[in-house]
């Protein structure tokens, strides 16, 4: 039986050499399952027969991007586009990297390029779309939130406006993250219109030690750093005790630029 | 091999199907309207979304989404990115990293909060002790 069953199957595996292509298609498969330890050997073997092969080197862009292993990644996508100044995939591929680095101008670049080559290219789309939602609208009055206290337990305070400068920051070190803050909301934004919902009010993201709590809307966003611990009701209460101080706060710095800038003859006197 | 398509067809081993059992399992929880497990690059390993719902656009979103948080989580000093809900008044993104990408439920208003998140940590726990990898993250390709 033994020997009945070796012989159906021998020939079955020997019968097949080895190609590249039939590497990077199972190497696709497996990277589909999200296998990418078993799918990396695969397409080393197979750039190791065709060492010049775009789908060897764009699997190997992917899988460098989905193990977070970034500039392995940027590295293969370029080496795409030195051969195919207009492939889809590898200018998707740098957008999303340069847009992870923050640099929102060429991601934006990468990403009309590729629908210049495809215009129906959604995930370009979609992208490019997230980033308009970014687009600044600098008002002239951007008023400092000078009264915010920190909460006690908070670690920091964070508010910023439409287009993402800051307007208040507890400890002064805290507005260096609000570039980054405005990114992930305008994301999160995109996100959400994209599954259906309408505009963000809140959020919380949870890192191994803190809780960023989150309030928006189209004109501002407020996000306290709390300790992990914090119970949600906690939070909340917090990040909503803020938001309503901010918008007190902001009315009245309104109210007095709107005087300011009134004719002499119209002011109030006191 | 088309441009903007590359590969096959996901193949139906015992890990497909797993993911797809997890996906299927927070879809399965009430006022949940979609769940999908998207890597890192932007691809789709597996979705139960509403056909109302464009998947890969809304998957390339939520990656470049989760990827931002792991990055500034660890720019910021937080530590590792594990979870992340985005509320609007009709509903709720929620979005958790995993080993191969990010796990993401999408809930209707009135959905339990603990109880999602709950079963996202679950979600991450399948797919982490099941993708433990044969070579460490980052072996140079």
């Amino acid at each position: 039986m033994t020997v009945l069953l070796a012989r159906f199957w021998r020939p079955a595996t020997s019968r097949r050499p080895e190609t590249a292509a039939n590497l990077f298609g199972q190497a696709d498969r497996l990277r589909r399952a999200g296998r990418y330890a078993e799918a990396t050997q695969l397409v080393i073997r197979g750039l190791g027969l065709d060492a010049t092969s775009i789908t060897g080197h764009l699997l190997s862009a992917y899988l460098h991007v989905a193990r977070r292993t970034i500039e392995p990644a940027k590295q293969e996508f370029k080496w795409v586009l030195q051969r195919d100044s207009s492939h889809p995939r590898a200018l998707l591929g740098l957008a999303r990297l340069a847009l992870e680095e923050g640099d929102l101008e060429s991601g934006r670049e990468a990403l009309v390029r590729a629908l210049r080559a495809y215009p129906e290219f959604p995930e370009a789309q979609a992208l490019l779309d997230g980033l308009a939602t970014r687009q600044p609208a600098r008002s002239p009055l951007r008023p400092r939130l000078d009264r915010l206290r920190l909460p006690a337990a908070a670690r920091a305070l964070l508010v910023c406006d439409g287009d993402g400068a800051v307007i208040a920051e507890r400890p002064e070190a805290a507005g260096a993250g609000g570039r980054r803050i405005a990114r992930a909301v305008g994301l999160a934004a995109a996100v959400l219109q994209r599954a259906g919902f309408s505009a963000l009010r809140r959020g919380i993201v949870e890192d191994a030690g803190e809780a960023h709590f989150l309030r928006a809307d189209a004109t501002l966003t407020l996000a306290i750093a709390l300790p992990r611990t914090t119970h949600i009701t906690q939070g909340l209460l917090e990040v909503n005790r803020l938001w309503a101080a901010a918008q007190h706060e902001l009315a009245i710095a309104r109210d007095e630029a709107a005087e300011a800038s009134a004719p002499a003859s119209t002011r109030r006197v006191s | 091999m088309s441009r903007l398509r590359l590969g096959l067809e996901m193949d139906g081993s015992s890990r497909g199907r797993q993911v797809r059992d997890i996906v299927h399992g927070l879809r399965g929880l009430q006022a949940v309207r979609g769940a999908l497990l998207v890597a890192a690059d932007g691809f789709v390993i597996a979705a139960d979304v509403p056909p109302t719902i464009a998947l890969e656009p809304l998957a390339a979103l939520a990656a470049t989404l989760g990827r931002d948080l792991e990055v500034g989580a660890s720019k910021l000093g937080g530590g590792a990115f594990q979870t992340a809900l985005f509320s609007a008044d009709d509903g709720t993104l929620y979005l958790a990293a995993s080993r191969i990408g990010f796990v993401v439920a999408l809930a209707d208003p009135q959905a339990n909060f603990q109880v999602i998140r709950g079963a996202l940590e679950e979600a991450v726990t399948l797919i982490d002790s099941g993708w433990s990898p044969a070579t460490p993250i980052g072996t140079p390709i």
